[in-house]
């Protein structure tokens, strides 16, 4: 198949799924009633699913799933506890992006200069 | 007017996101060009699939030579947690006309739906909320295509010593840590954190679902086990 038309192909057919998951249950439910159970259990959803999205980003290498080095992993691991504490005192996007940086670049300088 | 304040709050308010997100938009951007799109294919891809994940996905397997439908059920496992934020919102987009629904569906993305979630769930009267969302959606979804675009054409100027990657995790950290003020969120998310470590060596992300849904069955036992708890 030539590439550019796989390439919207992928496009295509990706994009149209995507939006029927996202249109999914906002569909279903707006003739049908939420259970009871199922409204509970909804309450869970961004921090299971965020959490499971997160931790991978941050202790493993982008792509192969591979583990890092530790020198590379300890840094990572240690400014994602800093921006989480930000992120829970302060509900800041900003801040916590910028608690996280600036701790990563901080902590990899460190290592960097003790060797 | 307040129509417009509306939107104009939701869509304001999601600036500081989409600065977070503005990373990880270079990152597929740069990932479009590397695999040898067009332009105009990678502004397609980012504007139509609008999710980071698939992106990067369907970039690395096509790279790689992967047939279609490979690529299309990797990339689809990857976005099966729209249906449960599709299915958390839709409580709250129910009074809304049908039309409303499905323009904001496709709005839904993480970042989307963490904002949405608290904006609805603050008790604002629904269409409101829905033009807030609106605004927070729009505002995602344009910074997106530019970011996406500045990846693609100067992304590759960026030094790899920035780890400007860590953005990416850093923008999820600060959606979901103002949740960890309940008990049962706290367990939702330590057990689906230990699943998606300890199932990471499933295919097409499954562990991502997978560690999804046990964290969301947990995090609704303890929350009954809390009211059995408390009733007592």
């Amino acid at each position: 198949m030539d590439a550019t038309l796989k390439l919207w192909a992928v496009i295509a057919i990706v994009g149209t799924l995507n939006y029927l998951s996202r249109l999914s249950f906002i569909a279903i439910f707006s003739r049908r009633h939420v259970p009871v159970l199922l409204a509970r259990a909804f309450r869970y959803v961004p921090a299971a699913m965020l959490t499971a999205l997160v931790l991978p980003m941050v202790v493993e290498a982008s792509g192969g799933g591979a583990v890092r080095a530790a020198s590379a992993v300890v840094p990572r691991i240690a400014a994602a506890i800093v921006a989480g504490f930000v992120g829970f005192r302060t509900h800041n996007t900003l801040k916590t992006l910028a608690a996280g940086m600036l701790s990563l670049w901080l902590l990899q300088a460190a290592i960097a200069w003790i060797g | 007017m307040t129509a417009a304040r509306d939107f104009r709050e939701g869509f304001v308010g999601m600036i500081p996101v989409c600065i977070g997100t503005a990373p990880f938009a270079l990152v597929c951007g740069v990932g479009a060009a590397a695999a040898g799109a067009s332009w105009w294919s990678a502004l397609g891809m980012s504007a139509i699939m609008f999710s980071g994940a698939a992106q990067i996905l369907a970039v690395q397997l096509l790279a790689a030579g992967a047939p279609l439908a490979v690529i299309v059920l990797t990339c689809f496992v990857a976005g099966l947690r729209f249906l449960m934020y599709s299915a958390a919102m839709a409580p709250y987009l129910r009074p809304l006309p049908q039309r409303w629904q499905q323009g904001l569906a496709f709005l839904l993305t993480d970042q989307a739906f963490a904002a949405g979630v608290r904006h609805f769930g603050a008790g604002h009267p629904p269409r409101q909320a829905a033009r807030h969302y609106l605004g927070a959606g729009i505002a995602l979804w344009s910074s997106w295509q530019v970011m996406n675009l500045a990846g693609y054409f100067v992304g590759n100027l960026i030094p790899a010593t920035w780890s400007l990657d860590f953005a990416v995790p850093l923008c999820f950290i600060a959606l979901v840590a103002p949740q960890f003020r309940a008990m049962p969120s706290i367990v939702a998310a330590v057990i689906s954190g230990f699943a998606v470590l300890a199932l990471a060596g499933l295919p097409m992300k499954l562990n991502l679902i997978a560690a999804g849904t046990l964290g969301i069955v947990a995090g609704t036992v303890a929350d009954l086990a809390k009211e059995r708890w408390t009733r007592r």
